[in-house]
């Protein structure tokens, strides 16, 4: 196997890829086109920082931003007055000020390369990467980060579970209603 | 991280299984159904039957709706197959060798199963029609369930192993089959692995009370290639219920490649006949059972786990 | 061309995809299709290459039948299945390239009709509508957005989203729909307009149904209906009326069925009630056993589309009102019936789950009926107990039931609502068979 070459190969296709359907996501007319285009931008980074030994931080970017952009696809409709996100819309507003915050923070993160000092020598291939990483993150907190995550999680169904059985007609189950005006509910239209 | 086959053999060997796998399946679920449903079939029909309907898709004309998203809509599919194929890469099929084994395998394939909701989500959003969309965003709401109880039971899976690589959590199966150390991991497994696939009583996106969801407005080819992908991830999931549950290719006199095709062929099995015995799950129901009653279980699983291990 | 045509001759011995629309006196026959192994009738005219156009099908329904035409992918046919030779009917504007008779075996034909499609002997049929959009893509919308920017206005003129109440409190967008004049999981013709929130059925109604108006002479129902319709004028023995009772019973199960994902099961229960005797009880019984453990009642159909006793009162609603606890049944007022120690079997839950669990109950007990009726004829007195209620010379039980349909449907989700509806059992046809031709309608 000629390994340079196709990381190359591949590294290009990532960044290329990544910076394509990044901008695609303004030109979309679509709420839903313009999260998966943001996805797809999401997954070629993912596949960059798998290239660079971060195999488990690009997998779970991956992983990861699967469901928010669904989340966020499926938010952005239910607030827009736009059925079912059918409808096309444009995705870009406020031009002046997006453009100007596009550059600023663009010319942040440009600089990065400049004045960070990057190592001088490869890392020996196979690495611990993850383990490494949760080390690295958490440390000796590790039990003490899982438990608050598990109890957060457990907040948020309760929450949700709590909140979601009354609606303001009545229990969610009974398919509650507004009442209408006259006892006409019954009456053949 | 001991087998990587080459990329050639990897991708030719992943190719052949998935097409063998989906074909199987589609004689499979023909013969389960004229035996429940009697009016049997003879083996020749049962084999023969979906090439040719295969030929026939393909010589339909692929309808489009006018406003479809027609990018969307031809590319679901494909990645919902290309899922499938990564999913399926992933499985070992005999003593540590799989045709792919990253560090990170067990997070590959959950990636895959968290992108076939994209693949979903797209394919019923793209013809713009009402039934597709009501099946695409019906998924929404199940896969967004199932992904947490999903992802707690795999991880009970490969606790015993410590490690993310699918060939070392089985390898660490030795002795102790999953299906044992993690007793609620394969019930959780095989509801989340039909829900991905659109099988059986947890298909609610292609569902019959919306005439086919999402695949209502497939025609030719664009149909055929759903259909393939979906049964190409029922393939996949089985083979990985298999290696991560049921000790993959560990099993004794036989060579291991025969207990990881027999594991995958038993869950299989298993999915064709719920498929055709057990009735469609309200959607509200498979929701509320998955955040309150799975994500529980799948905690009280990863304990027992731990208290096993300990 | 010899790979080509090698193909074509492959393809050609796949199961027929067929899109069947049944009209007027053909439900059953059409129904009795999923049986035959040669053909396969989908859910989509998206996905069939046959469109079947089975009995009378009304001037009202013509355009629907075009579009359904339309839809099909390219090659495609249609075949029109006459069943009452004396008397064809319907509309005039149905042309087919192929007919079936009443006396063809109407599988042969469709099969002839798609090995000739398929291998190029015949044809594609060319669309029947002319392809235009219904309003523009980006109108221009009534407040004068669109075009462009940031809403595109009505394209096709769908509307903007509405605000509608949600059953938690949310303002939502509701979405128009309507399901139907031939939506697979309903009887033909029963056109449902949708207002959904999401995955809820906000509002609910029934379009007034395509068959009625007409004179119906009885030779063109399907032959399920007549014992019942001549029930109602003359004796008829209890033991004919029993059997089809049965069978019409289970013909609505082995349809419900589908809806909940039992394809096969369906199968196996359409076959039992095409020959169904009354020495098949144990094979009825088998088949609720089989249906107890598909979970069918336990987490697809409990607690779904609840119907009170109160709200089916005096309706004459057959198995839905007994479902619900009430003892009604036109047969308790039979002589012949009494003699037999005739005693409605009664449910108190009154849900969807109530509903097919009665329905099993009163084919047992129709079977067990009609062993014990010898040559027991019914009192004809205007009124009967058909399969789906009091069915009398001028109403039948669909009429009565439609009505409750909009507040049975408000506020759950369309796959219970769907379950709901088909749960009542509307029967077009049988509406239309007994009701005067004045202009009364259903709903």
């Amino acid at each position: 196997m000629n390994a340079p070459s196709w990381t190359t190969v591949l590294f290009w296709f990532f960044a290329a890829g990544g910076v394509i359907t990044g901008y695609r996501v303004f030109r979309a007319d679509s709420m839903v086109r313009a999260a998966f285009f943001l996805l797809a931008s999401f997954a070629a980074t993912g596949g960059l920082l798998v290239l660079l030994g971060a195999e488990f931080l690009g997998m779970v970017l991956i992983l990861m931003m699967a469901g928010e952009m669904l989340v966020m696809a499926i938010i952005m409709v239910m607030y827009m007055m736009n059925p079912a996100g059918l409808n096309p819309m444009f995705m870009v507003h406020q031009h002046r000020t997006s453009v100007i915050a596009a550059v600023a923070s663009f010319l942040a993160l440009a600089v990065l390369p400049f004045v960070i000092t990057l190592p001088a020598r490869a890392n020996p291939r196979p690495v611990a990467a993850t383990a490494q990483l949760g080390t690295e993150l958490l440390g000796d907190s590790m039990l003490v980060f899982q438990t608050a995550g598990v109890t957060l999680l457990a907040t948020i169904v309760g929450t949700v579970a709590l909140t979601s059985r009354r609606g303001r007609y009545g229990d969610a189950e009974e398919g509650s209603k507004e009442p209408p005006l006259e006892e006409e509910a019954m009456e053949s239209p | 991280m001991n087998g990587y086959a080459s990329a050639g053999v990897a991708v030719v060997l992943t190719g052949v299984a998935l097409a063998v796998g989906i074909y199987l399946v589609a004689i499979g679920d023909r013969l389960l159904a004229s035996l429940v449903g009697g009016g049997g079939i003879g083996w020749r029909t049962a084999v023969v039957r979906p090439a040719q309907r295969a030929t026939l898709l393909l010589l339909q004309q692929r309808l489009t709706t006018e406003p479809s998203d027609a990018p969307g809509w031809a590319l679901a599919p494909a990645f919902f197959l290309a899922l499938a194929a990564v999913a399926l890469a992933m499985v070992p099929v005999a003593r540590g060798r799989a045709a792919a084994d990253p560090a990170t395998g067990f997070v590959v394939f959950s990636a895959a199963i968290a992108l076939v909701m994209i693949a979903v989500f797209l394919h019923g959003w793209s013809p713009d029609a009402a039934l597709p969309l009501h099946g695409a965003y019906r998924y929404g709401a199940q896969a967004l369930s199932f992904q947490i109880p999903f992802l707690l039971a795999m991880l009970a899976a490969a606790l015993p192993a410590q490690s993310l690589s699918i060939v070392d959590i089985v390898a660490a199966q030795d002795t102790v089959w999953n299906v044992i150390r993690t007793p609620l991991g394969l019930p959780l497994f095989l509801i989340v692995g039909a829900s991905v696939s659109s099988w059986g009583p947890v298909n609610l996106a292609d569902a019959a009370d919306i005439a086919g969801g999402t695949s209502a407005e497939d025609s030719g080819v664009g149909r055929l290639l759903w259909q393939t992908a979906r049964y190409g991830m029922l393939v996949a999931v089985a083979a990985m219920g298999g290696a991560l549950f049921l000790g993959g290719w560990w099993g004794p006199l036989l060579p291991g490649p025969f207990w990881v095709i027999l594991k995958t062929v038993v869950l299989l099995l298993a999915f064709l006949a719920a498929g055709h015995l057990l009735a469609r799950v309200r959607t509200e129901t498979f929701v509320v059972v998955s955040w309150a009653v799975l994500i529980p279980l799948a905690l009280v699983n990863i304990f027992f786990t731990g208290a096993f291990l300990l | 061309m010899g790979l080509s045509a090698a193909l074509r001759a492959f393809a050609a011995g796949a199961e027929a995809p067929i899109f069947a629309i049944a009209g007027l006196g053909a439900r059953d026959a059409v129904q009795d299709l999923r049986l035959r192994r040669e053909l396969r009738l989908v859910d989509s005219p998206r996905s069939a290459s046959i469109l079947l156009v089975a009995g009378v099908v009304p001037e009202a329904l013509a355009e629907a039948v075009a579009r359904a035409h339309d839809a099909m992918p390219r090659p495609r046919a249609s075949v029109r299945w006459h069943l009452d030779e004396a008397a064809p009917g319907g509309a005039e504007s149905l042309r087919a390239s192929v007919s079936a008779s009443a006396t063809d075996d109407v599988v042969a034909v469709v099969r002839r009709t798609f090995v000739e499609l398929i291998n190029g002997a015949r044809d594609s049929e060319p669309a029947i509508l002319p392809d235009v959009d219904p309003a523009p893509w980006r109108g221009v919308g009534p407040f004068g957005q669109g075009g462009s920017g940031m809403t595109g206005g009505r394209p096709f003129g769908r509307p903007m989203a509405e605000m509608g109440d949600d059953r938690d409190g949310l303002r939502l967008d509701v979405l128009p729909l309507t399901v139907g004049p031939f939506f697979t999981r309903l009887p033909a013709g029963l056109t449902l307009e949708l207002r959904l929130a999401g995955d809820l059925v906000d509002e609910a109604s029934l379009f007034p149904n395509p068959f009625a108006g007409a004179a119906v002479p009885a030779s063109r129902l399907r032959p399920a209906l007549r014992p019942f319709i001549r029930a109602l004028s003359e004796p008829v023995p209890i033991r004919e009326l029993e059997l089809a009772r049965a069978r019409a019973h289970l013909r609505w199960l082995a349809d419900a069925l589908v809806a909940q994902q039992l394809e096969s099961l369906g199968r196996r229960t359409l076959a039992l009630a095409a020959h169904m005797m009354p020495d098949d009880l144990a094979r009825v019984q088998a088949l609720g056993r089989a249906l107890r453990r598909t979970q069918v009642y336990r987490w697809s159909l409990a607690d779904v589309g609840r119907l009170d006793g109160s709200r089916l009162e005096h309706l004459g609603a057959g198995p839905v009102a007994r479902a619900a606890g009430l003892t009604e049944d036109a047969r308790t007022d039979d002589p012949a019936y009494r003699a037999l120690g005739f005693e409605p079997v009664v449910q108190s839950a009154g849900d969807t789950a109530a509903r097919w669990k009665q329905r099993l109950l009163e084919t047992m007990q129709a079977l067990d009926l009609a062993a014990r009726a010898g040559e027991l004829r019914t009192e004809p007195s205007g009124r009967i107990e058909g399969p789906r209620g009091l069915l009398t010379l001028d109403s039948a039980p669909s009429d009565r039931l439609a009505p409750l349909v909009p507040a049975l449907l408000a506020g759950l989700e369309w796959s219970d609502a769907l379950a709901a509806l088909i749960s009542l059992d509307l029967d077009l046809e049988e509406s239309a068979a007994v009701q005067p031709a004045a202009e009364r309608t259903v709903a």
